[in-house]
């Protein structure tokens, strides 16, 4: 049974690649742009590496993405869910028959690197930079690798929706808390978190050290941030504002004093994909809304 | 001879035990071959015919059957290591884990995985590739070289004095380790879990190559040894007026098990608990005597590991569990009522 709806969702796709895309409009001669269909089958092992293959059009072709790859969330349902990039082995990969494998180079670890080589599928390894031009570029990188030059749209729309962020006079210090295990672990230099907070017109609290670092009462009190900054899933995890509000040295803060503590969902954060200036304008709306 | 025939039996039902497991485990996994059954692809593998698709091949080849392979490989070293190792030590306690060699093991490939960056560079490729294996390697010997100087004095090993500084070593490796998963990265945080509870994904045909000789010359010095572990159990002394060198006995046996846990932990991470579980039950079943469960500890410790990771790989599908959480749960429990017995007969 189940090899028969395979089979017939294989004829389906290959049936329904073979239709003309023309969709005429209410005026009758105007083709709307879709994205040149083809018979790939995408793996792609980073979440903002899907959200950009989904945005040109291709979400159909995506067969199975990583835990982190949370948007759009049709692709619950559509794809296989293939755990943390770290854990993930060679075999689950290639039982989806994929054509093509999109990551970014710092995911993918050594050894199934080694094996996916070996097996001779298509892989294409991306530089990510927390950067709006990285993510341009980024963006630009994983089109030419499907095979879709219509990128420059989503470009735009990053461009447009980051000329609406509202410059903020006295820029607020953040500082961005997430919990790994038990401990609770603070954004430094060089996280996408401090690079979405610089974008949406706040300052990073921490900026003396890279990458995370375990939160220590001592270094928030002297960080003295304005505002409390944490993925939703983790300030539910630990125990909402109220919680927030509990952890060492926390109370000291400016932020503490004031009870000013954000939460955004965690794709769009550290995403640095194509809603890279939604997450931008979010955050920035957010801060504005707590130096009020 | 009765004995030895006996032996033979029991060496071939557990081959055969073996072998179906090994099919069972081969025809496991989420990769689908369509109307062929796994084990007709890895016949054609074999008698090389053409009409495969190079997916299948691979699958079945590089990845199941290699995976398999690599799996009996080390259970059966992990086994053997911990039978050896209790049969010098007269104690059924006694594992690679207990002598520090997997702390040295785990320490060293820790501090790869963590501090790796900063000198990985200045290393020829090669070494660079297999990096933390090589390193896991050395600390295993390290650990092992440790525990002999401290617990040897005039040419005599005092067994306790060896087990005590095995525990010393565990602790300084496992705190080091601790603070290096505390200053690691996330991705290398990921990457430590992994080692800390082992993984038989990475299984490659070189490695197994590698594996097969270093098992082939242990095993070609420590599978003999039956008669004279057997003698051990009178103690040193009485060992040693039956005409057994008791000193060299031990050299041997203290360098093969560490050689051997080394290129485990190299490969596949740390895979606790199976040189204690497979010496026990064999201990159940056949009491102390060694020229049994040596050899049939070969074979049975492949057959736990390799049901132990077949079940890892299906249990979760498309994911895996760590293999070191499994054998851990049923490692335990043995660990426990090897304590109680102990209890009851002091």
């Amino acid at each position: 049974m189940k090899k028969f709806i395979l089979a017939a969702s294989v004829l389906m796709a290959i049936y329904s690649c073979k239709k003309e895309v023309q969709k005429p409009t209410e005026n009758g001669n105007e083709l709307v742009a879709e994205a040149p269909k083809s018979n790939n089958k995408i793996v792609t092992l980073n979440g903002g590496i899907t959200e950009i293959v989904a945005a040109l059009g291709h979400e159909k072709e995506i067969v199975a993405t990583d835990v982190t790859s949370t948007y759009p969330e049709s692709l619950k349902k559509s794809s296989e869910n293939l755990g943390h990039v770290r854990s993930i082995t060679i075999e689950p990969i290639m039982a989806v028959s994929p054509t093509l494998i999109l990551g970014s180079d710092k995911d993918i670890n050594p050894e199934l690197m080694g094996k996916i080589k070996a097996s001779g599928i298509k892989t294409e390894t991306f530089k990510q930079e927390y950067t709006v031009e990285g993510t341009k570029k980024l963006i630009a990188d994983v089109a030419k690798a499907i095979g879709n030059t219509d990128y420059q749209k989503l470009n735009d729309k990053i461009d447009a929706d980051l000329k609406q962020i509202q410059p903020i006079a006295k820029k607020p210090k953040v500082l961005f808390i997430y919990a790994r295990g038990n401990m609770m672990m603070v954004a430094g230099k060089n996280t996408p978190m401090a690079a979405l907070i610089n974008l949406a017109g706040g300052e990073n609290a921490v900026n003396d050290f890279e990458d995370f670092k375990p939160l220590t009462p001592e270094a928030v009190v002297k960080a003295n941030p304005d505002v409390l900054f944490f993925f939703s899933s983790g300030l539910q995890s630990s125990g909402g504002n109220e919680g927030a509000l509990k952890m060492p040295g926390v109370s000291q803060t400016n932020a503490g004093k004031n009870k000013k503590i954000i939460a955004m969902d965690g794709g769009l954060v550290s995403g640095f994909g194509p809603r890279l200036g939604e997450a931008a304008v979010s955050l920035n709306k957010l801060l504005v809304e707590s130096t009020k | 001879m009765k004995a030895q025939s006996k032996l033979y039996f029991y060496m071939i039902l557990s081959t055969i035990l073996l072998v179906f497991i090994a099919v069972w485990s081969l025809n496991t996994g989420v990769y689908d071959f369509g109307d062929r059954s796994a084990f007709e692809v890895l016949w054609k593998v074999i008698v090389g015919e053409s009409d495969l698709s190079l997916s299948d091949k691979y699958i079945v080849w590089d990845v199941r059957a290699s995976r398999i392979v690599m799996t009996i490989i080390i259970g059966s070293m992990l086994s053997v290591s911990g039978t050896s190792l209790q049969g010098l030590f007269r104690n059924p306690l006694a594992t690679g884990d207990l002598i520090g060699l997997t702390a040295g093991a785990t320490l060293m490939a820790a501090i790869t995985i963590v501090l790796g960056g900063h000198f990985r560079e200045y290393l020829p490729e090669a070494v660079q590739f297999s990096l933390v294996g090589i390193a896991a390697f050395i600390g295993s010997l390290l650990a092992m070289l440790l525990v002999y100087k401290i617990s040897t004095s005039g040419g005599k090993t005092n067994v306790v004095m060896m087990l005590l500084s095995g525990v010393a070593i565990s602790a300084i490796g496992f705190s080091i380790t601790g603070f290096l998963i505390y200053i690691s990265k996330d991705e290398q945080l990921r990457d430590l879990t992994f080692w800390n509870m082992g993984s038989l994904a990475a299984a490659t045909w070189t490695k197994n190559i590698i594996l097969a000789v270093i098992l082939i010359i242990s095993y070609t010095i420590l599978l003999p040894k039956g008669k004279a572990l057997n003698a051990m159990m009178l103690g040193e002394k009485d060992a040693q007026h039956l005409g057994i060198n008791v000193e060299r006995l031990k050299k041997q046996i203290v360098i093969i098990v560490s050689l051997m846990v080394g290129s485990c932990v190299a490969f596949s991470g740390t895979i606790g608990f199976v040189g204690l579980i497979v010496p026990y039950i064999l201990r159940l079943l056949f009491k102390s005597n060694y020229s049994f469960i040596l050899p049939l500890s070969a074979i049975f410790g492949s057959v736990l590991l390799l049901t132990a990771d077949t079940v890892s790989r299906s249990v979760v599908e498309p994911s895996e569990l760590p293999i070191g959480i499994l054998t851990a749960m049923m490692g335990a429990p043995i660990f426990i009522a090897i304590l109680l017995k102990f209890k009851k007969s002091v």
